[in-house]
């Protein structure tokens, strides 16, 4: 029987590896990953706790969440193209423009 | 025994699947000879001879199957897959050019569990549906299966490791994914008609009707028919939308690479998509296994043997056309196929959803 | 076992995946694994409908908008380099000891479906299941305002990205 711990620590797993993939990886492309994986974590704790308390509104908000995130995978990866465009390279540690 | 009773689905589903897959292969070569005014293949197991008065009859159908090219097609270019050199090239991973076709084969039969393949019978005291899944998203999930074939394409072009794999794959794939919109919409007027996602009511809503045909989807819904009878045919990649696997232009396009038994996986899971657009345009606006004018007892198996040869007789009049009209006109050039796609498909299919919602209000 | 257990090691083994693996497609394709095995979960809470959503936008057209990215760039796998190392050290102690400490606490404090119904607000009604029809009904009956608002973000996503994606014919470089 699965209970709600489960699927937050599943929820909360998935997250902390998207943080730190996020941290990791210099590949832009890479990172937006981890950004997805990050909120699919927390489409899933949603969902679950729906789930618990009897609902569909947090099932709603999941349907928002995935919206916004296509819109900013869209957006997203149209700028990563640009900076591709304009450097020839993806790799975050390279712009390092605005750094002190 | 319900679990049972899902693997004999599941095996009749899938000889099902190979079955209609089989004969879109042999109606292709053969059918596409006689388009282009030649023969076709007809020499394979052609001269089999037996001393054996018992065995004349079946050698004799063996040698009308052979004149009719069935063995050439199905028993000869089986074994010549089998037997070819499988080669990965260098420079790329094997692991991936080898997932690549099951990628690509994979969604489509698993989009056949939720096609219903005959009306309900009852045996001995169970009721059974011939559909293995029955979701309560049906349609939607045949749309999914479809967004998921797009990486079996993808990913045979890029394992290519070569320029003609990597745009035909990069092709084709736009093409499915710009052309799944419409899709999407134009499933979206079939269930405002239907009031259900669910195929097997969809085909149950369709019989009945004073004149016979006059519930089916067909004559409620033309438009919708022939914007999906269209952006089916630019989703399988055939027809006059072929221009990813152009066989005149980019080698063989996404196929470049392949050999042997891979080569004919996405051979079959080609013909088992062109199967299953043929599936969903029947059910959803032709009845189904509905007969005009004949209302047969429900819940007898005999029912559902007849509906069943019903379906499989339009699913087949369906494939047949496709493969007709990939023989007969000339393919798109690439900006006309987008064009065609984003231009002209997608805004028919709004217009068309606009108009089915208002005369679900009216 | 219940299969809620496996989709979620199916899940986590492919996020790690995603994480450490060199070759940015092979990190795509472990996406799209995990999005799937997050798909089955969803199903398996009873949210139909939003399986089927995480599948066709999610795994068909957002991973497959990012592997076309990776195709047209063409991308090499990165080179590792000392300074890197260092901050990847940190940045993985820090996640593990994160979930050290969390994972207990919150597995002991929503252990159990009855104690976690209690923490929350009492339930609208009685239980609703995420089909199709119900979730359509409170989208479009008391949802309506962020709906349209969202269609609007998703034009605003479309041409914000095709203006983005040409390229300028008159600024040459």
């Amino acid at each position: 029987m699965m209970t709600l711990g489960h699927y937050l620590t599943v929820a909360t797993a998935l997250f902390t590896i998207g943080a730190v993939g996020v941290l990791v990886r210099r590949n832009a492309i890479v990172m937006f990953m981890c950004i997805e994986l990050m909120l699919n974590a927390v489409n899933l704790a949603f969902v679950a706790l729906s789930k618990t308390v009897g609902n569909l509104d947090g099932q709603i908000v999941v349907f928002f969440v995935m919206v916004v995130a296509a819109a900013e995978a869209a957006v997203g990866l149209a700028i990563i193209i640009s900076v591709f465009r304009a450097r020839r390279s993806v790799d975050t540690s390279r712009t390092r423009e605005l750094r002190l | 025994m319900e679990l049972l009773i899902l693997g004999i689905k599941v095996f009749i589903v899938f000889n099902i699947i190979m079955g209609l897959a089989s004969f879109c292969t042999w109606f292709e070569r053969k059918g596409s000879a006689l388009i282009q005014d030649r023969i076709g293949a007809n020499r394979a197991g052609a001269f089999l001879q037996t001393d054996i008065l018992l065995l004349k009859p079946v050698f004799f159908a063996f040698r009308f199957l052979g004149v009719l090219g069935v063995i050439n097609t199905l028993f000869c270019d089986a074994v010549k897959g089998m037997l070819k050199e499988d080669f990965v090239p260098k420079g790329t991973s094997q692991f991936m050019h080898s997932l690549a076709p099951f990628l690509a084969v994979l969604p489509i039969f698993v989009a056949f569990a939720l096609i219903p393949f005959a009306p309900d019978f009852v045996v001995g005291g169970y009721n059974i549906r011939m559909q293995v899944a029955t979701l309560d998203v049906g349609v939607l999930f045949i749309l999914a299966m479809g967004s998921l074939a797009v990486y079996g394409v993808a990913l045979a072009g890029w394992t290519g490791n070569n320029k003609y794999s990597l745009l035909g794959a990069l092709r084709a794939a736009a093409q499915m994914i710009s052309y799944e919109l419409a899709m999407g919409i134009t499933f979206v007027c079939v269930i405002l008609m239907y009031g259900t996602l669910d195929l097997y009511e969809m085909v149950t809503a369709q019989q009945g009707g004073s004149l016979g045909v006059d519930r089916w989807g067909i004559f409620r819904q033309p438009i919708s028919f022939i914007v999906l009878f269209i952006v089916g045919m630019a989703e399988t990649k055939r027809g006059p939308f072929d221009l990813p696997e152009s066989e005149s232009e980019l080698v063989a396009g996404y196929f470049t690479e392949y050999s042997g038994m891979k080569f004919l996986t996405f051979w079959l899971g080609e013909f088992a998509e062109i199967a299953l657009f043929a599936l969903l345009l029947t059910l959803l606006f032709f009845g189904g296994w509905d007969i005009p004018f004949v209302s047969l007892e429900p819940g007898s198996w005999l029912t559902a043997l007849i509906g069943h040869a019903v379906l499989m007789g339009k699913v087949i009049f369906f494939c047949m056309l496709q493969i007709v009209i990939r023989w007969t006109l000339p393919r798109f050039r690439y900006d006309q196929l987008m064009a065609l796609g984003w231009k002209l498909c997608l805004p028919i299919s709004m217009a068309n959803l606009l108009w089915c919602a208002a005369m679900r209000l009216v | 076992m219940d299969p809620s257990i496996i989709l979620s090691a199916i899940v986590l083994l492919s996020a790690v995946a995603v994480v450490a693996l060199r070759n940015p497609i092979h990190s795509a394709l472990n996406l799209v694994v995990a999005m799937l095995g997050l798909a089955g979960i969803y199903a398996m809470l009873g949210a139909h409908f939003l399986a089927a959503v995480q599948v066709i936008l999610y795994a068909g057209a957002v991973v497959v908008l990012i592997l076309f990215v990776l195709m047209l760039l063409n991308l090499k796998v990165e080179q590792a380099s000392p300074r890197d190392l260092v901050i990847q050290g940190l940045a993985v102690v820090s996640g593990v000891s994160f979930l050290a400490v969390a994972i207990p606490s919150v597995a002991q404090r929503f252990g159990s479906f009855p104690s976690a119904r209690d923490v929350f607000v009492a339930a609208r009604g009685p239980e609703v299941e995420g089909t199709v029809k119900n979730i359509g009904a409170l989208l479009y009956d008391e949802y309506l305002l962020p709906f349209e608002v969202a269609s609007v973000l998703i034009m605003a996503a479309l041409v914000g990205a095709v203006l983005l994606g040409k390229r300028r014919r008159d600024t040459a470089k």
